[in-house]
């Protein structure tokens, strides 16, 4: 073919031109260490690489998240071991209160460190969290749900709702627990009923341990029994029970309740059991009170109000009784909560390893979208920097083969 | 004697003709558009003396053009190829370019619900609100940004629109003349040069806009647009012009000389390519970056009024975005005035709309020409696709409007929230059960429907008469809804819903009033941070995040089949030049030749006039000698 010989050079022209463009973009890549520089550079993986940032961007947030739940929690966790110790405190000087034979002012210097220690309580409550606001008092604003009234009653201003932190897609765990739930909604009594003796008994009688032994009878009895029971003692320690409308409680095939007491002995009638001591006298009664709550702080209260005043040792005794068994279910409720802190510590630090290994998988398909393999791209760099001296070299060659060289 | 000297005189005329054109071919090696010239010899006829005939020497015929006509033809075509894909890549590189300049949007799509996310783990916390605030600032500026590089291009557009309509115009005017020089050369030899600058003027209108050219048998060439339309015809040229589009006076449309649109129909060349650029690229990137802001406006607002901020207040926007453009056309006879409203972003597409009227009613169109049913709603509002066009005024048959629903979003996209403790940390309603419930049934948290309901946030009790059936009543009683109660179906009013499950006893009831108590609460921030995999767009399965990964990718394809394209179109463009070439084109070795096969002609010729001269000294002398 004929060649004409401006195009000749043109086109030498060109390829130098194409060859020196493909050097640059190598010399790019090396540079930066990236294969993409734009998205036209390869549009799939331009595209791609905007979703696994985001994954990543997500991730990272989801272990802020829960590094800032960790850190809501350890500090909750910590106020309630905190409550715990108080409430131990709180149980040894009550149970002294039973057993010791007190002089008034023993119970005076008790009832003061049940004051000390009820104020110390309504401080623990009111704990901030790290950005100062309560840790319980649910989702309100308040700084201090826990208030304390002239009388010494204590009452709750935050709510019932519960902080929820996002610890991954549609994986909420709750960062805090409410106070009404910690403090204030404990279940009076046993958990299910409270059997305290009557105040104006004048026998021995002390109301010991009680429960429910068999609970589908209890849910029967207490069904049609109006919300408790009534149990009378006459002489001789016979005792018969009334439910709340006045009506006697029925046994099996229709016989009322009833029998001799003995000290030291039991009642048990529809599924449930009371422990007695002492020697009830005629007219003596014991009252079975189903359901209800009583706030921690009314429970320390009340065995204030019991130290301060000037019942009888059996009446101190079965107050006293009383109260702890409402302790007992505030105590266990803080060790409840404990423990479901202690299973959403465990769920957010699984979550949290499951983002690190995560990240680290979506990190390597990232760079191998997004990097540029540095042995290929220098491989290429020489290639290319050689084809260009090549073509140069034929350039300067080109140049002196002209049949005008030859004709002088 | 005398023949011998003509003869020779002959041979020196040729050789010098020839030498001339070979000196010619030299000089022009690197003159575009320069055909190689030959001369074109014959034997001279001489009158035969009967016996025999001497030849008389040589004539030159003429000077010919080497050409090909379908070489050159084919030339030029790949001319209208090559200048449409380097314009086309330039138009891509620049997009991809901007899109890589302009901010990282996914990191500030990441960073707004990351601060998102901050709110909720501390909900009261100030400086995490107004790192939200921040966050959703540097987010708009990113969009506004990008936005402005796309309107910028725009503006590009309509500048080289115009240059390259004058630039065609001067050679269809040049062309004109050149025809009109070569038809007054008609007959007479016809002048190489300007035959040579008539193809190059056609090589550079293919070049701007892809033309068919026609060579006439009077040597003027007519030039045709791909669409048919005549740009040259004899000594006639026939101008383009630049015009206002009909609905968009900012915006550059092509006009041909009887004043007819011709924007959606020139395809090929450096016109075709920024037409179609800007049509089935800008138009549509700008569209999509829009979507995506409207998207992530409407998505976040709508979450913001579902909760409650610091001051109790239901949530106001966090940003502004402007509504969809309406134009009406330039020549509309009636005074209606059309408003546009986004009534479902999930159903929003990218594309255009024109809304013309027939004298009764309104029809929709895709920009494409595509009927769009119009759904017309109980408030006297049309709908389609997820917008909502209310008229006022009246039209006239054959009005019409452009609508771009989401062009200018991302450009007008702003932060209207100014007060941190505006922002919605907290859940609207409150539901809690009455103290003396008895049965076993829960309620979960209200989940807000309609955050425009203005009775939202007021006070109402559900309670159930029966176990199985059950009444919404306002604080007033007045009874707001009523039914059948099933466990686990949601029971809804006033734009809320609660689901509630379990057996209720009779006479059991919960409270559901605005969560004035709560507003440490983060529910709502928590929903604002989900926003990020929440999808929006595309009948609610595309997050504003994904909006922007494919968009991404088709950017990213447009720059990549640019430069494919272009490579092809550059060795299709090549190989067509280098075989027009191999005909037409200088080459010097070739030259150098003959100049010395004709120098040498040359040589030889004056020797026969110089043998021709010593024959007749020598008779001379014999004759003298005589």
């Amino acid at each position: 073919m004929r060649l004409s010989t401006s195009w000749m050079y043109q086109q030498s022209t060109n390829t130098m031109l194409n060859q020196q463009s493909a050097l640059a973009v190598t010399q790019n890549q090396v540079s930066t260490g990236q294969r993409i520089n734009v998205a036209s550079d390869d549009p799939g993986g331009a595209g791609q690489l905007v979703s696994l940032d985001h994954i990543l961007a997500a991730n990272t947030q989801y272990s802020s998240n829960i590094n800032s739940a960790n850190t809501r929690l350890a500090s909750e966790q910590s106020t309630l071991s905190s409550v715990r110790n108080l409430y131990d405190s709180v149980r040894s000087i009550a149970i002294q209160g039973i057993n010791g034979t007190l002089s008034s002012s023993d119970r005076a210097g008790m009832a003061t460190q049940l004051g000390q220690l009820r104020d110390q309580l309504v401080q623990l409550a009111n704990t901030p969290d790290s950005n100062g606001n309560a840790l319980f008092a649910g989702t309100s604003t308040t700084t201090a749900p826990f208030v304390t009234d002239a009388s010494g009653a204590v009452s709750y201003s935050g709510n019932d709702a519960t902080l929820m932190a996002a610890a991954g897609a549609g994986l909420r765990i709750p960062t805090s627990d409410a106070g009404s739930a910690v403090f204030m909604a404990i279940p009076a009594g046993n958990g299910t009923f409270t059997a305290s003796a009557a105040a104006g008994n004048t026998g021995s009688l002390l109301v010991g341990a009680n429960s429910v032994t068999d609970p589908a009878a209890w849910n029967t009895g207490n069904a049609g029994s109006g919300g408790g029971y009534t149990i009378s003692f006459a002489a001789g320690g016979q005792w018969t029970a009334a439910d709340a409308h006045g009506n006697p409680v029925l046994g099996t095939g229709g016989v009322a309740v009833g029998g001799t007491y003995q000290d030291g002995g039991s009642i048990s009638f529809n599924g449930m059991s009371i422990s007695l001591s002492g020697a009830p006298v005629a007219g003596d009664q014991v009252s079975v009170q189903a359901g209800g709550s009583q706030d921690i702080f009314s429970t320390l209260s009340n065995m204030i109000s019991a130290l301060q005043g000037n019942g009888s040792p059996t009446q101190l005794a079965n107050t006293l009784s009383r109260q702890i068994e409402s302790l007992d279910q505030s105590a266990t409720t803080v060790t409840s909560t404990e423990v479901a802190i202690g299973g959403r510590l465990n769920t957010l630090s699984q979550q949290q390893d499951t983002y690190q290994s995560l990240s680290v998988t979506y990190q390597a398909a990232q760079s191998d979208i997004k990097n540029v393999d540095p042995y290929t791209a220098i491989s290429n760099l020489s290639t290319q920097s050689a084809a260009l001296q090549a073509s140069q070299q034929v350039f300067a060659q080109m140049k002196s083969m002209t049949l005008f060289n030859y004709i002088k | 004697m005398t023949n011998m000297l003509n003869t020779g005189v002959s041979g020196l005329n040729a050789a010098q003709v020839a030498l001339n054109t070979v000196g010619n071919n030299i000089t022009n090696t690197n003159t575009p558009g320069y055909s190689r010239q030959v001369v074109l010899q014959s034997e001279q006829i001489a009158p035969s003396n009967g016996r025999y005939t001497i030849g008389s020497g040589v004539n030159v015929v003429s000077v010919q053009r080497e050409y090909s006509a379908y070489l050159s033809q084919a030339a030029w075509n790949s001319n209208a190829g090559l200048q449409g894909a380097t314009t086309y890549n330039n138009l891509a590189t620049t997009l991809n370019s901007s899109l890589a300049a302009s901010g990282n949007l996914q990191g500030a799509l990441d960073g707004f619900y990351a601060a998102s996310s901050a709110v909720a783990n501390a909900p009261a916390s100030a400086s995490n609100r107004t790192a939200l605030l921040g966050s959703a600032g540097a987010l708009v500026s990113v969009f506004n940004t990008f936005a402005q590089q796309l309107s910028a291009q725009q503006g590009q557009l309509n500048s080289q629109i115009n240059g390259t309509v004058s630039s065609i115009n001067s050679a269809i005017n040049n062309l004109a003349g050149v025809n009109q020089q070569i038809r007054q050369t008609t007959g007479g030899a016809q002048s190489n040069a300007l035959l040579d600058q008539r193809d190059a003027l056609a090589n550079t209108l293919s070049g701007y806009l892809g033309v068919n050219a026609v060579t006439e048998s009077d040597g003027t060439m007519s030039v045709y647009a791909s669409n048919g339309q005549a740009l040259v015809s004899g000594n006639h040229g026939y101008p383009l012009t630049v015009g206002g589009d009909p609905y968009d006076a900012t915006r550059s449309d092509v006009f041909d000389s009887s004043g007819n649109n011709i924007s959606g129909r020139v395809s090929g060349g450096t016109l075709g390519a920024l037409l179609g650029y800007r049509s089935q690229v800008l138009d549509v990137t700008q569209n999509q970056l829009g979507q995506a802001a409207v998207a992530l406006a409407t998505s976040v607002n709508t979450q913001q009024a579902k909760g409650l901020d610091l001051n109790g207040q239901q949530g106001a926007p966090i940003f502004g975005v402007p509504a969809p453009t309406v134009l009406p056309a330039t020549g509309n006879q009636g005074n209606a005035s059309v408003n546009v409203g986004i009534s479902d972003v999930s159903q929003l597409t990218a594309g255009d709309y024109k809304l013309s009227f027939d004298g009764s009613q309104w029809k929709l169109q895709t920009n494409a020409g595509q009927n769009v049913a119009l759904t017309t709603q109980a408030n006297g509002t049309l709908t389609a696709d997820g917008l909502s066009f209310s008229v006022s005024g009246t039209a006239q048959a054959g009005d019409s409007y452009q609508i771009q629903p989401t062009r200018n979003a991302a450009a007008g996209l702003s932060v209207s929230l100014s007060n941190a403790s505006g922002i919605a940390a907290a859940a609207a309603l409150k539901v809690s059960a009455s103290a003396g419930n008895s049965g076993t049934a829960r309620a979960a948290a209200a989940s807000v429907l309609d955050p425009t309901n203005p009775a939202l946030l007021g006070a109402a009790t559900v309670s159930f008469t029966s176990p199985g059936a059950y009444q919404i009543t306002d604080a007033g009683g007045t009874v707001l809804a009523s039914g059948a109660y099933t466990a686990g179906q949601p029971i809804a009013a006033n734009g809320w819903s609660v689901t509630v499950s379990g057996t209720p006893a009779a006479g059991d009831s919960f409270s559901v009033a605005a969560n004035n108590n709560g507003l440490n609460d983060n529910s709502n921030a928590l929903a604002l941070a989900g926003l990020a995999d929440a999808g929006v767009l595309q009948g609610g399965h595309t997050s504003v995040i994904n909006a922007y990964a494919s968009l991404t990718t088709q950017i990213g394809n447009v720059g990549s089949q640019a430069r494919s394209n272009l490579t092809t179109q550059t060795s299709l463009n090549a190989q067509a030049v280098s075989a027009q070439q191999s005909v037409s084109g200088v080459n010097l070795d070739q030259e150098a030749a003959d100049m010395v096969r004709f120098q040498q002609a040359y040589q030889a010729s004056a020797q026969v006039i110089s043998a021709s001269q010593t024959i007749f000294a020598s008779l001379l002398s014999a004759v003298q000698t005589a």
